[in-house]
């Protein structure tokens, strides 16, 4: 992380008459990423901001007012994308202040600006689409420097009902704190373990300063050795403890002891001088806590980059169920399998994956697709066979605790460029199941289009249909238009309209769907 | 790839003083490709010296070089990627492919173009369900002698099942078809065979669980925790539905705070009595001080190759990055035995282990999501002997009256015929639906005697009480021997399910 350092200065007026803050920003390649995910100037401050799209997809820096849900925003635009595109993807929402042109790939532009006169944390971001939710960060405008210094922590071992007598246990682990933010995950211990941070804290002028402390289990805040504000004992993080302290200017010894017994492990830590906002000097910030930008999102992203093969990723995907197999083909275009149903979850266009909540901590929940544009077109987790007289029927919904019956599920092989192939039986004919990719999904006017194949070998039963879409269409030039929020089209040989279903009369031989964005 | 070996740094004391672990097995840490996070979830051997690891990020990768003494021949080469967890791995000697144990599916991996890359992902068996909770987790075994593949399946949580055989272990025949084989599993950290082929499962503290144990996986038993138990209705030759356990296992105050003189009536050996297809642990494997968080289980049958301790069992532990040892006899149809302390200081919480014929123990894991000891976000590492035999008590059987305690070397007479060289404290663990529990019903037996053998090589401990159900701690600080050197460890736990009649 680039952090700008500078000179410590006596009195605001001074602020405005500081050097200017130079910053080089560069796009991270296949990543979806800027390299530099905090900036931070002083009030009024000359920013200069060299930013280098190295990556291979066009990228814009968009700097927005604190509070900005910048990936909504973003996302936004996805509702008149017309309109977006004439705009070049900038979006129209007046809480943009500065922003780049969109940077095709390898390009550069400096951009020249005064950094806002009120303090706070200004998002920036990525508005091209699908990029905003891991393509930003924050430039932080504060009228002081660097608050914590050579902050250290020294981990001990230890059963406790309240904080121990530190000084008089040997730590099982010593080390340095490189952002100099006060943190408890250093080394994902559980239960049981006691931390003690070490620092000079810097105050910028003579003056009252305000302490804000809670924790889960104990912890407390020593000032030039003196204690200043304690919350001990095993308690879940309740309550935000505060303390009013005067501190001459210049560097104070900062402590900090920390332990926790079992539960939720978390620590905050904030201060605030008589004309700034409450800054804060921890990694976590508690519920309550007054001021700065939304919470940052709990890990930072992995997004899987696909270059020249496909990727597979198994793992809980938002919208394919239990079983599901992300693959993200060449030239932007995405879908979710599922083992489950044995049939297309979603479609989507962009970045792949995210995989930082499933590898990180516990690797729980379901991460949604990471691109834009993501299509459901028949539903969670519902088989595309299906035997009905009636082909305008509702089709079978998923029930969480059963499996479909009649499906048996046998893997997939990978070709040369490993792109898989999905295969099953179906009412005992077996069925094979393929994708490729047309055009480019990282262009909203890339004409993107999944093109899929199905073979069927074996005998189906009577009255047997394959669903490839449901909701409202429209017929048009030879392709079927989804009605939904977000048009696209279907274009398959023998598809008719059943009631809400869109479906192939199911036969031994071959099928093909092509899906398209329809932008 | 070629990359460079860190052998850890073998810390001998300053002054020339007792021995440490380190004098006798050393652990060597492998750097691992920077693309990646080796974040090692199981390990099989594959021919030719190479080795099969397969990692939480769902990647297999294919070892060579990690058995020869020259460290920077180690090379790793990525066989596939993208599959839910990898938390078994199995190497089939018949087919010559790999089979891994994921989050719902055991998959055989076919590389048809032998490009060293899988390209045929196949389906063996996905019959279990999966409800996408984290806590589901399918840790999976090598193949047994009958070519059968053994998957423990993780509860829904601590407490239930919400999809079928969560909370069972299963076995898959050659043909795919799957055995519903033992009921009552609660969290399973790892699934290894003994020198017989009979397997096990380390379970983890938790409901029913005052601590981490080492568990014998006998067809048809119910393993101790009823939440899965609904799924009798699927296993129809498991035979009928347990009863369940009664939930709490004390009377008193829930708080455990107020001690129940007399014990606790609803502990194992009682509800053994009631629920006939109850089995109790073999080895507990004591909270804290063996270790929090058990997992990969390794046998050693390297004839003498990994030291003194042939056919022995080797429990890892992620939280504290370690290797117990167990020996385990079996009294009246039943697994139990003694867990001691064997070699700590691995880099990272362990999950995965395996050893090869040359007795060099292979081990791998990571501390995300639980903590580790070791400090790494992950590694992968080799545990070998030394040459050096350490002085260690070998075996410890159950008798009537007491215990036989065998060891490594022949010990000094003087001091171990001496019963000040002795304490022993026996202690159980509630068994009961609340998390975790403290050492309880503590009693402290009066050693009587301690006979040395003639050979030197075992001591005859009687000792009053001596008390069914209990973990029975044994110290022998102040046992030395011929060298007039102090034990290695000097701590065992046995427990004993089970009173010897001779």
């Amino acid at each position: 992380m680039t952090r700008l350092l500078f000179a410590f200065l006596l009195a605001a007026a001074a602020a405005r008459a500081a050097e200017p803050a130079v910053f080089t920003l560069k796009t991270m390649t296949a990543q979806m990423k800027y390299d530099t995910a905090e900036l931070l100037a002083q009030p009024g401050q000359a920013v200069k901001i060299t930013f280098e799209n190295g990556d291979d997809l066009p990228h814009n820096l968009v700097f927005c007012q604190p509070g900005t849900d910048t990936a909504a925003m973003a996302m936004k635009q996805m509702e008149k994308p017309e309109e977006a595109l004439k705009r070049n993807w900038l979006p129209d929402d007046p809480r943009v202040w500065v922003h780049s042109k969109m940077l095709n790939p390898h390009e550069k532009e400096v951009l020249s600006f005064s950094a806002p006169e009120k303090a706070g944390s200004y998002p920036y971001v990525c508005t091209f689409p699908g990029h905003a939710l891991t393509m930003r960060g924050v430039l932080k405008v504060a009228p002081v420097g660097d608050i914590l210094h050579d902050l250290k922590f020294a981990l001990y071992l230890g059963s406790w009902k309240q904080l121990p007598d530190f000084s008089k246990l040997k730590p099982h682990r010593e080390g340095k704190i490189e952002d100099n933010l006060i943190q408890v995950k250093l080394d994902d211990y559980k239960n049981e373990f006691g931390v003690v941070f070490t620092g000079t804290l810097i105050a910028p002028k003579k003056g009252s300063y305000r302490f804000f402390l809670s924790s889960d289990d104990g912890s407390r805040i020593l000032i030039d050795g003196k204690e200043i504000l304690a919350y001990d004992g095993i308690h879940p993080s309740g309550d935000i403890k505060e303390q009013g302290l005067m501190l001459e200017q210049g560097e104070h010894e900062f402590r900090l002891e920390y332990f926790q017994g079992g539960g939720e492990i978390e620590l905050y830590v904030a201060w605030k001088g008589a004309d700034t906002q409450i800054t804060p000097l921890s990694k976590w910030l508690h519920p309550q806590w007054q001021g700065g930008t939304k919470k940052q999102k709990e890990f930072d992203p992995i997004p899987l980059a696909v270059t020249e093969e496909a990727v597979v990723y198994r793992n809980f995907i938002q919208g394919a169920g239990n079983r599901g197999i992300g693959v993200g083909y060449p030239g932007g275009v995405n879908i979710a399998w599922s083992a489950e149903s044995m049939n297309l979850a979603l479609i989507w266009r962009g970045a792949f994956m995210d995989a930082a909540k499933h590898w990180n901590s516990r690797g729980g929940g379901h991460e949604k697709p990471l691109g834009y544009d993501v299509l459901q077109p028949t539903g969670e987790v519902t088989p595309a066979f299906f035997v009905s007289d009636k082909p305008e029927a509702e089709w079978p919904k998923w029930d969480k605790t059963k499996r479909y019956e009649g499906f048996h599920w046998l893997g997939y092989s990978l070709d040369a460029k490993r792109s898989p192939t999905f295969r099953y039986t179906w009412q005992g004919a077996e069925v094979e199941e393929s994708f490729a990719v047309e055009g480019d999904g990282n262009k909203p006017d890339g004409k993107a289009k999944l093109i899929r194949t199905v073979k069927v070998t074996g005998k189906l039963p009577d009255n047997a249909w394959y669903r490839i879409g449901s909701g409202l269409f429209e017929s048009k030039d030879g392709s079927f238009l989804g009605k939904g929020p977000l048009p696209y089209r279907i274009i398959a040989e023998g598809a008719q309209f059943a009631g809400r279903n869109l479906v192939i009369p199911a036969k031994a031989g071959k099928m093909t769907i092509t899906y398209q964005w329809a932008q | 790839m070629k990359r460079i070996l860190f052998l850890s740094l073998l810390c001998s004391p300053l002054l020339a003083a007792d021995p440490v672990e380190a004098d006798f097995y050393k652990i060597t840490t492998f750097a691992t490709p920077k693309e990646t996070a080796m974040e090692v979830g199981s390990i099989d051997l594959m021919p030719d010296g190479k080795l099969a690891l397969g990692t939480r990020r769902g990647e297999i990768w294919i070892v060579s070089g990690a058995g020869s003494n020259d460290a920077a021949s180690v090379s790793y080469k990525l066989f596939a990627s993208g599959l839910h967890e990898v938390l078994g791995i199995a190497y089939n000697p018949k087919d010559k492919n790999l089979y891994a144990t994921t989050r719902y599916e055991i998959t055989r991996l076919k590389d048809t173009d032998n490009d060293g890359r899988a390209d045929v992902f196949e389906n063996v068996n996905d019959s279990w369900g999966v409800s996408g909770d984290y806590h589901e987790y399918a840790i999976g075994s090598r193949f047994d002698k009958a070519g059968d593949l053994w998957v423990t399946l993780c509860l829904t949580g601590s407490f239930s099942s919400a999809v079928p055989f969560r909370g069972w272990a299963l076995r898959i025949k050659p043909d795919g078809t799957m055995v519903p084989t033992c009921s009552g599993i609660r969290s399973p950290g790892g699934i290894g065979f003994d020198a017989d082929g009979a397997a096990y499962y380390s379970d983890n503290q938790g409901p029913w669980h005052g601590a981490c144990t080492l568990q014998h996986l006998v067809p048809g038993s119910f393993q101790g925790h009823p939440g899965g138990n609904m799924w009798y209705d699927l296993a129809p030759n498991m035979g009928p539905r347990p009863i369940d356990p009664v939930p709490e296992a004390f009377q008193g105050d829930q708080g455990r705070k107020d001690k129940r003189e007399g014990g606790d009536p609803d502990r194992m050996v009682t509800e053994r009595e009631r629920i006939k297809q109850l089995l109790p642990p073999a080895v507990y494997l004591v909270h804290g001080k063996i270790g929090n968080s058990a997992s990969a289980i390794i046998c050693d049958l390297s004839a003498g190759k990994f030291g003194p301790f042939s056919k022995q069992l080797f429990v890892a532990d992620q939280s504290h990055s370690n290797l117990s040892r167990v020996y385990l006899e079996t009294v009246n149809g039943i697994k139990q035995g003694v867990v001691i302390p064997f070699r700590s200081g691995f880099a990272s919480g362990i999950i995965g282990g395996r050893m090869d014929e040359e007795g060099r123990v292979f081990v791998g894991g990571s501390d995300r999501g639980w903590g580790a000891r070791g400090g790494k976000p992950f590694c992968f590492e080799k545990c070998e002997w030394t040459g050096k035999t350490p002085f260690e008590v070998h075996e410890m059987h159950a008798k009537p009256d007491g215990f036989e305690v065998t060891f490594t070397q022949p010990v000094d007479a003087a001091s171990a015929s001496d019963l000040k060289s002795y304490s022993m404290r026996e202690f159980t663990y509630a068994y009961r639906e609340q998390y975790g529990g403290e050492e309880i019903a503590e009693v402290l037996p009066k050693i009587t005697a301690a006979t040395v053998a003639a050979d030197g090589k075992s001591v005859r401990l009687t000792i009053s009480p001596i008390t069914k159900g209990h973990i029975h701690e044994l110290h022998l600080d102040g046992v030395r021997s011929a060298e007039k050197l102090p034990l290695l460890h000097k701590v065992g736990y046995y427990t004993l399910n089970e009173m010897p009649v001779k």
